[in-house]
């Protein structure tokens, strides 16, 4: 009787295991998949605007090397 | 309920982004103290426009070097005031993202985190300053290619390639902007015989100084204490000289950067042909950088829309999406 209980309980902790370990790879999975999405275009839409806010004349995506030239000369160079 | 917050804790300058509002805080990374009662007297601006004019009680400092936290109870007040001052109370314990750079050891990453609690924050993290600028400049590192950004602050540069929301290859040396002054103000003394300040180099710099042959290359005047008569004296410099005495750490950020091309994977390397690498930071600004970069690697460089506030731009994205991007936070992935 007791050996059928101590069987009862390991087979247990192995499904739980398992269980686990399952949903934690599944996690893994959705939560890179979910940073993948909060890193996509439309989900820096507010990144966009924000960078349109504070260069307002340009509306290429960048500006080429020679763009340095015309950076303004702000007295606190660095950050 | 406090606005979450992202911190681009610069060895220069200090910027905060408030979840929902933006940049509401830009302002130098420095604190004025009573040198006799250890208050403070001013931060931010006011307190850099105190640096070298001091009466002797007064000590205007800046508590980070090279990035990293010089004094950790200096620091720890200034990022307490920067709070308050961005309507952060006792009650209002909001979470906050700190970019910090990617160099850092293991002692420096908790004291910057330990200096956010103590001041106020409910829970701190941290995220390395390239991958920040990254996102703040717009580039698409959610697709797998190769993205490539150097970030060049006053204390660091750091060059990252960024795939699929990840650090591919990285190198960071600890020279900026400031080596940049420091450099000019050695040369000015040695070859000139006179003692400047550091704003006065900042100056220099941002005249005549230059990482290549520019067009209208003038000289400039510059004002300083003679180090033999103790008098006020002018002498005048050139760009050449300027290009020669600041040769150093401009080759420094050089072979950085150089080095972390030759540690990206083939696969990668062949997309900045196409797409080129994005200079962001202050220090990224300096005439003829961009140009020597690219004349060295056969790059493409281009520079950020935003090169100063990209690093808190990408932050505030992360404080935005704070669940989803939690992975993205220095040890989280480790």
């Amino acid at each position: 009787m007791a050996s059928w209980i101590i069987a009862a309980v390991i087979v247990g902790a192995l499904v739980i295991a398992i269980g686990i370990n399952l949903r934690r790879r599944r996690d893994t999975v959705a939560s890179f998949q979910r940073q993948i999405d909060a890193l996509s275009p439309e989900a820096r839409r507010g990144v966009t605007k924000r960078i349109r806010e504070l260069d307002p004349d340009d509306d290429a995506p960048d500006h080429p090397g020679g763009g340095v030239e015309e950076a303004s000369e702000d007295d606190q160079h660095g950050s | 309920m406090a606005r979450d917050l992202a911190i681009d804790l610069g060895t220069a300058n200090t910027l905060v982004y408030m979840k929902g509002r933006g940049i509401v805080l830009n302002e130098p990374t420095v604190i004025a103290l009573n040198r006799q009662t250890g208050e403070v007297l001013a931060t931010g601006r006011e307190a850099w426009q105190m640096i070298g004019r001091t009466p002797g009680y007064i000590v205007a400092v800046r508590p980070l070097r090279g990035g990293a936290i010089t004094d950790f109870e200096i620091t720890e007040r200034m990022i307490r005031l920067l709070l308050q001052r961005v309507g952060v109370s006792r009650f209002t314990r909001p979470k906050v993202v700190i970019c910090v750079p990617s160099a850092i050891t293991e002692v420096e990453r908790r004291a910057v985190t330990d200096a956010a609690r103590r001041a106020g924050a409910a829970d701190a993290n941290l995220i390395e300053q390239p991958m920040a600028a990254a996102i703040g400049a717009d580039l698409p590192i959610d697709e797998p290619v190769g993205n490539m950004v150097i970030d060049i602050g006053g204390g660091t540069s750091e060059t990252a390639v960024i795939s699929l929301g990840g650090i591919v290859a990285l190198e960071a040396v600890r020279v900026g902007s400031f080596d940049i002054d420091s450099a000019i103000q050695s040369h000015i003394r040695r070859e000139h015989g006179i003692a400047i300040g550091d704003q006065t180099a900042e100056k220099i710099k941002l005249a005549i100084g230059s990482a290549d042959v520019t067009e209208d290359e003038v000289p400039a005047e510059v004002r300083g204490r003679d180090l033999t008569s103790g008098l006020p004296k002018t002498v005048e410099l050139t760009p050449e000289e300027i290009r020669a005495a600041i040769e150093d750490p401009v080759s420094s950020i050089i072979t950085s950067v150089t080095r972390c091309l030759s540690k990206a994977p083939p696969e990668l390397s062949q997309d900045f042909l196409v797409r080129g690498m994005y200079l962001v930071g202050g220090g990224g600004l300096l005439r003829g950088l961009a140009s020597r970069i690219e004349r060295e690697t056969q790059v493409p460089v281009r520079m950020s829309r935003v090169p100063l506030e990209a690093v808190v731009l990408g932050a505030g994205h992360v404080i935005e999406h704070y669940d989803d991007l939690k992975g993205m936070f220095m040890g989280a992935r480790r």
